[in-house]
């Protein structure tokens, strides 16, 4: 029970913290509610898709899908990474001509473009891990142990419904500018542990050379293999032995972001 | 010319099937009622290997190191292979992140 509990949180926060995220900045900026509109059908859509995620992670057992699935879910994480950071920069962008823009009806392309994208990344937000709870509570039923199943998953969709609603409501609170660089900092800093992720996961299939593995070892300071630091490591891309490759590909990104951040200046 | 273009094709192509053909050892990993067997696996350092591991259940496991670099979801019942680059000599350490509490083991590569 505390284990579903935690699993089911841990799995679901991510999701839910971008769904409220995005949600806090689409209320401030955005009053035509077309954006939440579009954050509400990427969520159903990444629940439709986890299903289907899931179902394959069940049925795939030969070493050549398995190489596919990989390939897959290495890709959706660098299409999340991707999407996530040209949405914060388009948000930037954005953010304080929107509600003018709307009257003026100037930039209705723009705009939609910028609510499919709103819409996928919550889709793919909810698809990733969720495939993975899926996994998890299909086990969990075939266990019998349907008390725990139901008790420790509602509590942990609940507990990471309320973390992101806490987390949301307190950045709604901010006034608009600081809510909407608060807001991009922590979308950023997703983004690069998902590019993080996929980089090592690559590094892992083969496909990439990890050149110097590790670079360093912090795992005195923060260890991630344990509880807490395997959060941390989610949630940031912090490695307590990063590969060269990986640590390259990180100040890349943010190298990137800074540049894109410089361009768009609002 | 045209017969060195030939040779290095053909040299090329038993390079190839010789990558496919299967001289890769193979370790087996078992994982149960949240906990791993064994717990250490001892391995050849710098030597390319399969893992096999099977999710004999009850419930779904993941097979997860962030230190290898590798990520498998099991559902119950189900067995999932993936390949090792060499590795260095050391001691890596890897878990069932859906059972943290019990679900620890090692690979050590000598």
């Amino acid at each position: 029970m505390g284990n579903a509990f935690f699993v089911v949180w841990r799995e679901s926060l991510e999701a839910f913290l971008i769904a409220g995220i995005l949600y806090a900045w689409l209320q401030g900026n955005d009053s035509s509610g077309k954006g939440k509109r579009a954050l509400y059908i990427g969520l159903a859509a990444g629940v439709g898709l986890a299903l289907l995620l899931g179902w394959a992670l069940l049925t795939v057992q030969d070493e050549l899908t398995g190489n596919a699935l990989e390939a897959f879910q290495i890709g959706t994480l660098l299409i999340a990474a991707g999407l996530i950071t040209q949405m914060v920069l388009w948000m930037r962008k954005n953010g304080r001509q929107m509600k003018a823009r709307l009257h003026a009806d100037l930039a209705a392309a723009a705009e939609k473009s910028g609510f499919f994208g709103v819409a996928v990344v919550a889709a793919l937000a909810v698809a990733r891990e969720g495939a993975e709870t899926v996994i998890f509570l299909y086990g969990m039923s075939q266990e019998g142990d349907y008390s725990a199943l139901i008790g420790g998953a509602l509590a942990g969709f609940a507990g990471a419904g309320a973390t992101a609603w806490l987390a949301a409501k307190s950045l709604a609170r901010l006034n608009i500018a600081l809510l909407l660089r608060l807001s991009s900092i922590l979308l950023l800093v997703l983004a690069s542990a998902l590019f993080v992720s996929a980089i090592d996961r690559l590094i892992g299939a083969g496909w990439l050379p990890p050149m110097l593995d590790p670079v360093w070892d912090t795992s005195m300071l923060i260890d991630d293999t344990t509880k807490a630091g395997k959060l941390v490591a989610d949630f940031s891309g912090y490695r307590a032995r990063p590969a060269l490759t990986t640590l390259l590909a990180w100040a890349g990104y943010w190298l990137l972001v800074v540049i894109g951040y410089r361009r768009t200046r609002p | 010319m045209k017969h060195t273009l030939h040779s290095v094709v053909f040299g090329l192509f038993l390079a190839s099937t010789a990558a496919i053909a299967d001289d890769m050892p193979t370790f087996r990993l078992l994982m149960k009622d949240g906990r791993i067997f064994p717990e250490t696996l001892e391995v050849p350092a710098n030597t390319r290997f399969r893992l096999e591991v099977k999710n004999e259940g009850p419930g779904a496991t993941e097979f997860e190191s962030l230190e290898l670099k590798k990520e498998l979801v099991l559902a119950p019942g189900v067995t999932r292979t993936t390949v090792f680059a060499p590795m260095k000599p050391g001691t890596y350490k890897f878990f069932d992140d859906f059972h943290p509490e019990t679900g620890q083991g090692r690979i050590v590569a000598k």
